[in-house]
C-alpha cells in the first residue's frame, strides 16, 4: 500500500478547514485506542466534500476534530485563517459562533423554539441581524414557507431536518459540517435534504463536509475521501453512487487485518485496537 | 423486587438525600420542640423538688388571684400544727414583685422572680435556707437577704438596703443584718431575688394584719408517709385551702412556670408544620423526577413480569427508607435544637441541672411525622411508576404532559368559595365569626391557588420573563421555565406557601401599626404616656400611685395628667363577665385626651356610680343611655347608671367608671398615666423628669406617643420576626427543590445544552440561561405569594377595620421588597451547582448524548 496522504496541501489560504498530521488517542496504557493517526487533509472552499469509511475508521472523530468540537491529541487545525491549536473555550465558541454550521444525525432543534427561532438561534446568540434577502433564499432553499411558526414537535423528521439545514445556512458559516445527515430519515426525505446541500454549494458555494457511510449520499459530493483504521486510504472526485460501492469494497479487501497500516512504533495495531468503540459516539 | 429498589436508592443518593433533607428540617423542629419543652418541665421539676425537698405536704389557698385570698389564723396553724405525725412546720408569709434597688445606682434589680417573706427569727425548720453571715431580721426595719440578692443589689452586711413594697406601692430603706443561703451551698434556686422580713412586719405589710398566713409546709415524722400526712391534714382544713403532698406541689408549680415557654414550643412546632407542608413538595417533586428518570427501567421490570403493584411499592418502600433515615437524623437534629433553646434559655434564667429529656413520645412523633409527610409525597409518583407501560422498555413512549383542565378545574372549585367566604369575612359585619369565616376562605383560596399555579406559571413567568430575559440566552432561560408548567409550579410550591404566610403576617401587623400610628397622631392630646408592666392580670395590685402624678402636674409644660386605673379581675357588667375589664379615670379629662364620639346620652365626669361604654359593648348588653344595671368590682355589687355611650375606636374602646369606683378596686394603683402639654413644649425632657418620678415603681414605663406605639406592636413585631425566620426554612427547602428540579432538567436537555453550544452560545451564556430559568421560578412563587399573602392579610385587616381594630390597610411595599430580593438570591443561589454542570459538560458528549 502506498501512502494513503492525498492533496498534501499546496497553499493553506484556499482551503475552508485543514488538518496536519492530525493525531486523536483515546485513553492510555492498555485501554489505549488510536482513532486518527496523522490524517492530513484541505477541504476545498464552495465545495461539497465527503467523509465515508467503515465503522470506526475514526471519520466522525475526524469531523469533530476539525470542528473545534473535539481536540486533538497532536497535529495541526484550522478553519479558515484561523489556528484552532491553543484556541480555549472561549476562542472556540466564538469560532463556532462565527465560522462553523452543523447539521446533525438527531436534527437537535430547541423544543421550546418555533421553527424560524431555531433557524435564527446561532444570530441571536451572536447578536446578529439576519440579512433578510439571503433568511428569504435559505427559507425557499428548504421549503419551509408555510411552517416557520410551528415547534418542532409539530413536524415531522424531514421538515426537521430541513430546519437543522436552514439553521446552518442562514449564519453564511465559513463550514458547514454535517454528521450522517440523513441517518434519520427515509430515503425520499434524504434526498431531498442532499439536494438541499447540493443547491446550496453549487449555486451559493457554501462549503460543506459531511461525514456518512451511504454511497448514494457520498455521490452528492464533489470529492469523497474514504478513511480506514484512523487514515485517509483513498479519494474519489465527481464521485458516483456506483464508484463509491466500488471503491468501499476494495477499502475492505485493503483495510483487511493482514494488509492493515503499520502505526507508529510502540503503538499497538488496528488487528486489536477495536476502533469501533473509539468512535462509537458517531454511530 | 426489594433488592432492585434498594440499589437504586444507592445509585439516586444524592438526589435523595434532599429529600431527606427536607424531612429532616422537619422532624427536626418537632422534635426539637418537645425534646425542649420536657426538658424544661424536668428542670423545673427538680427546681421545685428541691424547694419541696424536706416537705411533706403543702397547705395553700385554693384561689391565690382572687381578691381576698384565704388566709390562715394564727389559731388554724397551731390546729395543723397539732396534726398527728407532723415534725416540723414552715408557715408562709410571702409576697412577689420585691424588689430591691441596687445600692450604687439606685435602679431596680432585674430578675424574674423577687420575692419578700416573713421570718420569725429562727432558722427554717425545713433546712432549705441557711443563714450564712449575721442573723435573721427581728425589727421592722431589718431585713436578712440571700447571697444572690446581695450580690445583684451590690450590698453588704450592715448596709442599708432600698426594697420595693408591693402593697404598699412604694419603697423603703432596710438595714441588712444578715446574708442566707440555701443548702448545699448555693446562692440562689434559679436566680431569684428574695427579702427576709420581720414575720409582723410582713404580715401587715403582705397580709393587712398580724397572725395571718398564705400557708404552710409541714414535714412529716419518720414512718408517717406523706399521703397519710396529707390525709390527717385535709380533715382539718379550713375552707378556701387546699393540701398538696411535697410532690404534687412540685408538679403543679412547674406546670404554670412551664407555661411560660409554651411560646417557643408553639413556635418550633410552627416551623415543623410549614417545614413538613413545604417538604412534602420537595419529596414529591424529587420522587417525580426519579420515577421520570427511571422509565426505561421501570418498563424493563413491567416486561419482565412484575406486577404494577410491586412496581408501586418499589417506590413506597423507596420513600419509606428514606423517610427512616430522614426521620432519625431528623431527631438527632431536633435534640441538638432542643440543647441550644435550653442553653439559651438557661443562660437567662438559672435552674438547676437536668438532663435532656427524650420521652417516647418525642422518638414516635418524629418518626411518625417523616414516615406520613414522605408517604404521602410519594403516593402520586409511586402510582404514576406503576403506570408505565412494559413497551416502554423498548422505545420512547411520549408520554404528553396532562392537560391542565382537570387540575385548573379543581383548583376553581376551592379557590372561588373561598374567595366568596374570605369577602364575607372581610365586608360583612359578622362580629368575632368573621375571623373563622376568613380563616376557612383563606385556606380554600390557598389550596386552590396551589392548584391553580401550573395554570398561571406560563403567564406570569413569560411576564416576567420580559423584563429579566434579554439576550438569547435569558429569553432560553425563560422558555425552559414556561417549557412544564407543573414542574414550575411544584417547584415553586414551597416558596408560595413560605411567602404567602410572611406576606399576610406582615400586612396585617403593618397595617395595625400604621393604624395606631394614625390614631395617636392625629386624634389624642396625649404626648406622653406612663405604663405599668404586670405580671397578673391587672387589678389595681401592680402600677404606680396615682399621687405620684402631682409630682407630675408640677413639671413646666405639662398641662394635664391623667390617670387610668384597670380592673381585669371578676367584673361583670349586667349579669355578664367583662373579661376585658373595667377603666376607672376621670372621663371628662379623657374625652380632652381622647375621641369621644357619644352615640347616647353623654360623655362627662362620672359621679359615683355611673359608667359610660363603647357601642359595641353596650350593643352586646343591651344596654342605652339612662339605664340602672348591676356591676361587681373587687367583689362589691352595685347598681350603676349608664350616663353615655360612645362609638369604639382602636385606641378607645370598654366600659369606664369614675374615680370613685376605685375604692372597689382589689388595689389603689394607677394602671396606666396619660399626660398632655402646652403647645410648642418639647416631650423628651419631660419624660426623663417623669421617669425620675416613676424610679421607685419597678415595671413602670415611661415613653412618648412613638414609644407607645413600639410598644403596643412590639409582640407583633416578635410575631413577624418568627414568620420570617419561618421564611427563611421554607426559602431553603424551596431552594433545595430548584436545586433539584434544574439538574433533573439538566440532565434531561444534555443534547439541547450541547447543541446550544455548539451553535456558539458561551460558557457564561449558559450560566445565565439556568440562572435566568431558577430566579424566574423563585420570583414566580413570589409574585403568586405575595399576591396571595397580600390579599389575604387585606381582607383579615379589613375585618379587623369592621370590629375597629384597625383603620387602614397598609402593605409594607418595603419588607415585600426584601423578600423579592431574598427570593432572587435564594434562585441565584439554587442555580450556582446545576449551572456549572450545564457549563461544563463537553459539547461533543452532550450532542451524541443518548
Amino acid at each position: 500500500m502506498t501512502s494513503p496522504v492525498i492533496d498534501t496541501p499546496a497553499a493553506g489560504a484556499g482551503a475552508a478547514a485543514r488538518a496536519a498530521d492530525l493525531w486523536k488517542v483515546y485513553g492510555s496504557g492498555e485501554a489505549q485506542v488510536i482513532a486518527l493517526r496523522g490524517v492530513s487533509v484541505e477541504l476545498e472552499r464552495g465545495r461539497f466534500t465527503a467523509i465515508m469509511g467503515p465503522s470506526g475508521s475514526g471519520k466522525s472523530t475526524l469531523m469533530h476534530c476539525m470542528a473545534g468540537l473535539d481536540s486533538a491529541t497532536r497535529g495541526q487545525l484550522a478553519i479558515g485563517d484561523t489556528a484552532l491549536n491553543g484556541l480555549g473555550d472561549a476562542g472556540l465558541t466564538r469560532l463556532r459562533r462565527e465560522k462553523v454550521g452543523f447539521i446533525f444525525q438527531q436534527f437537535n432543534l430547541l423544543p421550546t423554539l418555533t421553527a424560524e427561532e431555531n433557524i435564527l438561534l446561532p444570530l441571536a446568540i451572536a447578536g446578529r441581524k439576519p440579512d433578510p434577502q439571503w433568511f428569504k433564499t435559505v427559507i425557499e432553499t428548504v421549503g419551509l414557507g408555510d411552517r416557520l411558526h410551528h415547534r418542532p414537535n409539530q413536524l415531522s423528521g424531514g421538515q426537521q431536518q430541513r430546519v437543522a439545514c436552514a439553521r446552518a445556512l442562514v449564519s453564511q458559516p465559513e463550514v458547514i459540517f454535517a454528521d450522517e445527515p440523513t441517518g434519520n430519515l427515509d430515503s425520499r426525505s434524504g434526498a431531498e435534504i442532499l439536494s438541499f446541500l447540493r443547491r446550496s454549494v453549487t449555486e451559493h458555494g457554501q462549503t460543506i463536509v459531511m461525514v456518512t457511510h451511504d454511497a448514494n449520499a457520498a455521490s452528492y459530493a464533489d470529492r469523497v475521501i474514504f478513511l480506514a483504521d484512523g487514515q485517509i486510504v483513498d479519494e474519489l472526485r465527481e464521485p458516483t453512487a456506483d464508484a463509491v460501492l466500488d471503491r468501499i469494497k476494495r477499502l475492505d479487501v485493503v483495510s483487511s487485518p493482514t494488509g492493515g497500516p503499520d502505526g507508529p512504533p510502540g503503538q499497538r495495531t488496528a488487528e486489536d485496537s477495536p476502533a469501533a468503540t473509539a468512535t462509537g459516539a458517531s454511530e | 423486587m426489594i433488592k432492585a429498589s434498594l440499589r437504586g436508592l444507592l445509585q439516586r443518593k444524592l438526589r435523595l438525600s434532599l429529600a431527606v433533607f427536607a424531612i429532616v428540617l422537619s422532624v427536626a423542629f418537632l422534635a426539637g420542640s418537645l425534646v425542649l419543652s420536657d426538658t424544661l418541665n424536668a428542670r423545673f421539676t427538680a427546681l421545685f423538688s428541691t424547694i419541696n425537698q424536706n416537705v411533706s405536704v403543702v397547705v395553700a389557698a385554693k384561689d391565690p388571684q382572687a381578691v381576698e385570698p384565704a388566709r390562715l389564723t394564727d389559731a388554724q396553724l397551731r390546729a395543723l400544727s397539732e396534726v398527728d405525725g407532723v415534725k416540723a412546720v414552715s408557715p408562709d408569709v410571702s409576697a412577689q414583685g420585691v424588689i430591691p434597688f441596687r445600692a450604687t445606682d439606685g435602679e431596680p434589680v432585674s430578675a424574674d422572680a423577687a420575692l419578700g417573706f416573713g421570718v420569725d427569727g429562727n432558722d427554717d425548720p425545713l433546712g432549705l435556707v441557711e443563714l450564712r453571715e449575721g442573723r435573721w431580721p427581728t425589727a421592722e426595719g431589718e431585713v436578712t437577704i440571700t447571697a444572690h440578692t446581695a450580690e445583684l443589689a451590690k450590698v453588704k452586711r450592715g448596709e442599708q438596703l432600698k426594697v420595693y413594697l408591693p402593697v404598699l406601692n412604694e419603697p423603703r430603706s432596710f438595714t441588712v443584718v444578715g446574708v442566707a443561703g440555701y443548702s448545699g451551698g448555693r446562692d440562689s434556686l434559679a436566680g431569684e431575688v428574695v427579702v427576709m422580713f420581720q414575720q409582723a412586719f410582713a404580715q401587715q405589710t403582705f397580709y393587712g394584719g398580724t397572725g395571718l398566713y398564705g400557708g404552710a409546709s409541714f414535714a412529716a415524722e419518720d414512718g408517717v408517709s406523706d399521703d397519710t400526712l396529707k390525709q390527717r391534714i385535709v380533715e382539718k382544713l379550713p375552707a378556701g385551702f387546699k393540701a398538696l403532698t411535697g410532690q404534687e406541689s412540685s408538679e403543679e408549680q412547674s406546670a404554670q412556670v412551664g407555661v411560660l415557654f409554651d411560646v417557643f414550643k408553639y413556635i418550633l412546632i410552627g416551623f415543623a408544620v410549614v417545614a413538613g407542608v413545604v417538604g412534602i413538595f420537595l419529596i414529591f417533586n424529587t420522587f417525580n423526577i426519579i420515577v421520570a428518570q427511571r422509565t426505561r427501567e421501570l418498563a424493563l421490570l413491567r416486561a419482565l413480569g412484575a406486577g404494577w403493584g410491586q412496581v408501586a411499592g418499589s417506590v413506597l418502600l423507596e420513600a419509606l427508607i428514606v423517610s427512616l433515615v430522614g426521620a432519625t437524623v431528623g431527631l438527632a437534629a431536633g435534640i441538638g435544637v432542643a440543647a441550644a433553646g435550653e442553653a439559651a434559655i438557661t443562660s437567662q434564667v438559672e435552674l438547676p441541672a437536668a438532663g435532656l429529656v427524650i420521652a417516647p413520645l418525642t422518638v414516635i412523633l418524629a418518626y411518625l411525622l417523616g414516615v406520613v409527610v414522605t408517604l404521602i409525597a410519594a403516593f402520586v409518583p409511586a402510582v404514576r411508576a406503576s403506570s408505565v407501560p412494559p413497551v416502554a422498555a423498548m422505545r420512547d413512549v411520549v408520554r404528553p404532559d396532562k392537560s391542565l383542565t382537570a387540575l385548573s378545574i379543581v383548583g376553581a372549585v376551592f379557590a372561588l368559595p373561598g374567595i366568596g367566604l374570605v369577602l364575607l369575612g372581610a365586608f360583612a359585619d359578622l362580629g368575632g365569626t368573621a375571623f373563622l369565616v376568613l380563616l376557612g376562605g383563606a385556606v380554600l383560596v390557598f389550596i386552590g391557588a396551589l392548584l391553580l399555579s401550573p395554570l398561571l406559571a406560563r403567564p406570569i413567568v413569560r411576564g416576567l420573563g420580559a423584563l429579566i430575559g434579554r439576550g438569547s440566552a435569558g429569553n432560553l432561560g425563560v422558555r425552559n421555565a414556561a417549557r412544564n408548567p407543573r414542574r414550575t409550579a411544584v417547584t415553586a410550591a414551597a416558596i408560595i406557601i413560605g411567602v404567602t404566610v410572611i406576606g399576610m403576617t406582615a400586612t396585617v401587623v403593618q397595617s395595625f401599626k400604621t393604624s395606631l400610628e394614625d390614631i395617636m397622631g392625629d386624634n389624642i392630646g396625649v404626648e406622653v404616656m406612663i405604663q405599668a408592666n404586670v405580671t397578673a392580670a391587672p387589678d389595681g395590685r401592680q402600677g404606680f400611685n396615682p399621687k405620684a402624678l402631682d409630682q407630675v402636674r408640677a413639671i413646666p409644660g405639662v398641662k394635664e395628667a391623667a390617670a387610668w386605673h384597670f380592673d381585669a379581675l371578676g367584673v361583670s357588667v349586667a349579669g355578664q363577665p367583662q373579661a376585658f375589664g373595667i377603666f376607672a379615670t376621670d372621663v371628662g379629662q379623657a374625652s380632652r385626651m381622647f375621641p369621644f364620639d357619644a352615640t347616647d346620652g353623654q360623655i362627662r365626669t362620672l359621679a359615683a356610680q355611673e359608667l359610660v361604654l363603647d357601642d359595641n359593648i353596650a350593643e352586646t348588653l343591651k344596654l342605652k343611655a339612662g339605664d340602672r344595671t348591676p356591676v361587681v368590682i373587687g367583689g362589691v355589687t352595685r347598681d350603676y347608671t349608664v350616663v353615655g355611650v360612645y362609638q369604639a375606636t382602636p385606641i378607645i374602646q370598654g366600659i369606664l367608671v369614675g374615680e370613685a369606683a376605685v375604692a372597689d378596686f382589689p388595689g389603689p394603683l394607677a394602671f396606666q398615666g396619660f399626660v398632655s402639654l402646652n403647645d410648642g413644649v418639647d416631650a423628651a425632657p419631660v419624660v426623663e423628669k417623669i421617669e425620675t418620678i416613676m424610679k421607685d415603681y419597678p415595671g413602670v414605663q415611661v415613653g412618648d406617643r412613638q414609644s407607645y406605639v413600639d410598644q403596643a406592636t412590639a409582640s407583633y413585631d416578635f410575631l413577624l420576626i418568627a414568620v420570617q425566620i419561618l421564611l427563611l426554612v421554607a426559602l431553603v427547602i424551596a431552594l433545595l427543590g430548584i436545586l433539584n428540579t434544574l439538574v433533573l432538567s439538566i440532565v434531561e436537555r444534555t443534547r439541547e445544552l450541547g447543541l446550544v453550544r455548539a451553535v456558539g452560545l458561551s460558557r457564561s451564556g449558559l450560566v445565565w440561561m439556568v440562572t435566568v430559568e431558577s430566579v424566574l421560578i423563585t420570583v414566580f412563587g413570589v409574585f403568586l405569594g405575595l399576591a396571595l399573602g397580600v390579599g389575604l392579610g387585606a381582607a383579615f385587616t379589613k375585618a379587623l377595620m369592621t370590629l375597629e381594630f384597625a383603620t387602614v390597610i397598609a402593605i409594607p411595599w418595603l419588607e415585600l421588597g426584601q423578600y423579592l430580593l431574598a427570593a432572587v438570591v435564594a434562585g441565584v443561589l439554587a442555580a450556582v451547582i446545576p449551572a456549572r454542570m450545564a457549563a461544563r459538560l463537553n459539547v461533543l458528549d452532550a450532542i451524541s448524548y443518548e
